[in-house]
């Protein structure tokens, strides 16, 4: 289950984007998952809640965008039948080929996160 | 609180790593091949017969990937190519970092080789996300597993430069429909190769080899076209 190695890498780039910005505990990472990623968006969220777990991010929450691969015919365009569980070779209207175009997406889009808290002498230096 | 757009890749790490690695092996001349699939579905075995016929022709060398066990990579080296395993202790896949150490680790004896095989986890999924450097992924699938694969696991049959069909001498007994599957290979990868093998029988080697030979060929060729400009 590969998804755990993922989920550890969207930890490490939201965390580290927050404390870029000397942010604070992170509140919802979104991140994108392509239809051909090869990974299950439940498994992503599954594994994210055991990597924050005992983390000051224990409450974060992972959101994940699901993108399905586009089927493209030259002379028709976007092609949305299917056939079960995989795509189609040939355009269903005009018998020519089709082209299937992303889907491979696994981005870390968004986080957002709270404002550090500061310590009470910290407080007292920036007033 | 405050939201920010990140915009970067998962695995922009592992990204990075292959992308060193494969300008080492540019550098090197080394052609780089990831070899997937189910666990076993003959991977070894088919290294096994490209060493034992290319051991003195061509500078080869392995990395085994697996969760336990020297097992792989001793069946290599006993057949006459330096190998090195890497044990994941329990990660269903092989990332660019740990090849890299694995290839640090073994210093002289895997460097400016002519072929580095790749023998990854075995696994038809995890496996597909991680780019190793390699100049292309190979998917085999045994006769044994089923007709019908390439559609239930159609990422790394989308993604490979060939599918090699191994065990051919076995199509006699099992229920196989190799047009089937031809058909499958053509709808989730039109300009990929379909090879038919038997490491047993021989039958489909040559093809293997031409396979290799010809992308050896044209790294080759790449390389000294750099070195010309």
């Amino acid at each position: 289950m590969h998804e755990t190695g993922l989920a550890i890498e969207v930890y490490r780039i939201a965390r580290g984007a927050a404390d870029a910005q000397d942010g604070g505990a992170l509140e919802s990472i979104e991140v994108v998952v392509g239809e051909l990623a090869a990974v299950e968006p439940d498994l992503l969220v599954f594994a994210w809640e055991g990597v924050v777990a005992g983390t000051a991010d224990a409450a974060a929450r992972l959101a994940v965008a699901f993108r399905p691969a586009r089927q493209l015919c030259a002379a028709c365009g976007e092609i949305p039948e299917k056939a079960a569980g995989s795509w189609l070779r040939l355009c269903p209207r005009c018998d020519g080929p089709l082209a299937v175009s992303g889907g491979d997406e696994l981005d870390v889009r968004r986080v957002s996160f709270m404002e550090r808290e500061r310590r009470e002498e910290e407080r007292q230096v920036a007033g | 609180m405050t939201e920010i757009d990140v915009r970067q890749r998962v695995l922009a790490a592992n990204i990075a790593a292959a992308q060193a690695l494969r300008s080492g092996f540019a550098d090197s001349g080394t052609l780089v091949v990831n070899l997937i699939s189910s666990p076993g579905s003959g991977k070894t075995t088919l290294l096994e017969a490209t060493a034992r016929a290319w051991r003195n022709r061509y500078r080869l060398g392995a990395l085994d990937g697996d969760i336990a066990t020297e097992r792989d990579a001793e069946r290599l080296r006993q057949s006459g190519i330096p190998a090195r395993q890497i044990l994941t202790g329990g990660a269903c896949h092989l990332d660019a970092r740990q090849v890299e150490k694995a290839l640090v680790e073994e210093g002289s004896r895997l460097s400016d080789l002519d072929i580095l095989l790749i023998e990854n986890v075995g696994n038809l999924i995890c496996p597909t996300s991680y780019d190793l450097g390699e100049d292309f992924k190979i998917a085999l699938l045994s006769v044994t597993e089923g007709d019908d694969k390439p559609f239930k696991y159609p990422a790394i049959f989308a993604r490979a430069s060939a599918t090699v069909i191994t065990k051919s001498d076995l199509l006699p007994h099992v229920e196989f429909d190799l047009a089937a599957v031809r058909e499958q290979i053509a709808t989730l990868n039109p300009a990929g190769r379909l090879l038919v093998t038997s490491a047993r029988s021989g039958e489909g080697m040559d093809g293997w080899f031409a396979l290799l030979e010809s992308e050896l060929e044209a790294k080759k060729a790449a390389g000294a076209a750099v070195l010309a400009t």
